[in-house]
């Protein structure tokens, strides 16, 4: 059928938050999931959780530390980011945002620190790589659970902060009705905490020996637990907009169901959740395969939001196509991130291998 | 394009040149800013579209005037083919001049973490462009499109009414250049002026962009079709000017 109208002449605008920003959004995400699971093994100890909190804990450190790299790059003016601190902005989330990331990492790295320092002592002790920086960094050794307890205090107010930001700074642009809903904060929060439980149970399966099969089967229900409620917030979404109870979901809806690729965006959504779900239920031994499912899907989301709610025309008709740049405004991002990510994971594991890390046990207290 | 007088003054620009008052030299190196932030003025645009004969000589006047990078647009008219059931031949065509509208309440103002895009008291919105940082939170928070990062200067960047000129008491160049009179550019303060008297005149047929936005654009239109009020619905144009940025 010929469309009433057809565009002829316009401007395609380029997408402006680049692939860099999906990768921030992604990581930094990944690395407050993470961060929760180290809560029951090292905060509130419970029984089992201690070997698999501690290799959340690095997956948090690992991604916490490298986010930042990308959201400077995703900026066009990287060598100004300054200015974040020289002209705070009340208004904006994203000036606030300037602001909570430091709370977090600074509580994260002195929460790390605190947690790691005896292991990094018996590390040095008994003869590992790098031993002497580890010695250095274990400062003594000593286990202070007050001191853990208090940077844990921090690190939860910045975790916070952090998840409440980077939510309603998209969802506050009215702009683009695709992400104007309240739901989305919800849905960057669970998949983010989906996302940092399958990091935890990919380095878990790491670990020599396939990893403590108690501890997968535990984190395999929490992970079925977070895919659970990622469908019912993704069936609330669709009633909502079908319905037309809530305006703008219906609008966010309206704005992307003629798309065939959107189309196709959430059915695999749906799909990779369900997997995900299922096996975490009938199959909780398969650590790895619902790790990595539940990591794609968080990275899949904000590709998803991010490109393609820049694909969608803000007046004009039909839909901007992006296709992925090569360079460092594209392709080089992710790869670059990925890099990054990497560098930092064999540095940390090299001062504190995965398998002393992860293993279930608790020194003096 | 800038530095030739045109031959024949438009009845709309004659009819600006009136309202300013005529600078001497010694007030024409006074300090722009100095000049436009007295209050007075608050500037705006009134775009008749069935003048508009889609030409695009205010898109290229744009380009030289602004310097704008190849591929981006400050202005651009969207041009759109439209099913006639009322006439004999299948389609017509429609045009629609589009820029910031330097809008009343901004949606990009506030969202910018630096406070790098401000409105002037003449009702201009700007961009600093020596504090923007590029975050592009402002090109997203725009509803128009209207917004974009420059590659030359990886600042935001949008239309600013050519306040450089405005400041110097010329018109914006895409006005200046209108070949079809359907730009009217001047000053909502003043009851005797051009826009003020066209705006009053057509009063039940002025038009903005996407009202629910609640934006309050300062460029209104007449003859604006509703079909095009909002996000278009159709076949989206298959011409992309920049495919790759290298
Ligand atoms: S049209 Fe867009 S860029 Fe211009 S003032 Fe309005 S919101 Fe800002
Ligand atoms: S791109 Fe520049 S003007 Fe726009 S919000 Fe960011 S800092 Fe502000």
């Amino acid at each position: 059928m010929t469309p009433d109208i057809v565009e002829t002449v316009n401007v395609a605008r380029e997408i402006a938050w680049l692939p860099w920003a999906v990768q921030y959004f992604f990581l930094i995400g990944l690395s407050y999931g993470a961060w929760l699971v180290s809560l029951p093994g090292l905060v509130f100890r419970r029984p089992g959780w201690e070997g698999i909190s501690r290799l959340a804990l690095l997956a948090a450190l690992v991604c916490g530390l490298t986010a930042p790299v990308a959201l400077l790059a995703d900026l066009h003016q990287p060598g100004r980011f300054w200015h974040f601190y020289a002209y705070f902005t009340p208004t904006s989330w994203m000036s606030w945002g300037a602001f909570f990331i430091p709370v977090y990492l600074t509580g994260l790295i002195l929460y790390a620190w605190l947690a790691f320092r005896p292991a990094l002592a018996r590390h040095a002790d008994e003869g590992g790589k790098l031993a002497g920086l580890a010695r250095v960094l274990a400062y003594g050794g000593h286990e202070s659970r007050k001191a853990l307890m208090a940077a844990a205090l921090l690190t939860f107010v910045g975790a916070a902060l952090v998840a409440l930001y980077t939510g309603v700074e998209v969802m506050l642009v009215r702009a683009r009705p695709l992400w104007h809903t309240p739901l989305l904060p919800v849905q960057f929060f669970v998949t983010a905490l989906a996302g940092g439980l399958g990091l935890a149970l990919v380095f878990n399966r790491a670990l020599p020996g396939g990893g403590d099969p108690a501890a997968t089967r535990r984190m395999a229900v929490a992970l079925a637990l977070t895919q659970l409620v990622a469908l019912l917030v993704g069936v609330v979404w669709l009633v909502l907009g079908m319905s037309g109870m809530s305006p703008v979901h219906a609008q966010a809806l309206a704005e992307v169901a003629p798309s065939a690729n959107w189309k196709v965006s959430a059915v695999w959504a749906v799909v990779a959740t369900v997997v995900t779900l299922a096996l975490a239920v009938r199959r909780p031994g398969s650590g790895l395969l619902i790790g990595l499912l539940a990591l794609h899907s968080a990275w899949m989301m904000r590709w998803t939001i991010f490109i393609g709610g820049q694909e969608v025309p803000k007046t004009g008709a039909g839909y901007y196509s992006y296709q992925l740049p090569l360079g460092p405004e594209g392709l080089m991002g992710i790869v670059g991130t990925a890099g990054l990510w990497i560098f930092l994971f064999v540095v940390l594991t090299t001062l504190l291998p995965l398998d002393r890390i992860g293993r279930a046990e608790r020194v003096g207290a | 394009m800038k530095d030739e007088e045109p031959r024949e003054v438009s009845a709309s620009r004659r009819a600006f040149l009136r309202g300013i008052p005529v600078l001497t030299a010694a007030a024409a190196a006074l300090p722009a800013p100095a000049l436009a932030a007295d209050g007075k003025h608050h500037w705006a645009m009134l775009v008749d579209v069935r003048k508009c004969i889609g030409c695009q000589a205010c898109t290229v006047a744009c380009i030289q005037e602004n310097a704008v990078p190849e591929g981006s647009f400050r202005t651009i008219v969207s041009t759109y083919s439209v099913k006639l059931t009322d006439a004999d031949q299948p389609a017509g065509t429609y045009m629609l001049p589009r820029l910031c509208n330097h809008c009343e309440e901004p949606p990009c103002i506030p969202v910018c973490p630096v406070g790098a895009t401000f409105k002037r008291e003449d009702g201009i919105v700007a961009v600093d462009g020596d504090r923007c940082v590029g975050c592009a939170y402002c090109v997203q928070a725009c509803p128009y499109d209207a917004r974009f990062i420059n590659h030359a200067t990886n600042k935001a960047d949008k239309c600013t009414f050519c306040a450089h000129r405005v400041d110097a008491g010329l018109l914006p160049a895409c006005v200046e250049t209108c070949v079809g009179g359907a730009r009217i550019f001047g000053d909502l303060n003043d009851p005797q002026g051009e826009l003020r008297r066209r705006l009053d005149a057509a009063k039940a047929e002025v038009k903005v962009l996407k009202p629910e936005q609640g934006t309050e654009p300062r460029v209104f239109y007449i003859g604006l079709d509703e079909r095009f009020q909002g996000k278009v619905e159709g076949q989206g144009t298959l011409w992309q000017p920049r495919k790759a940025h290298g």
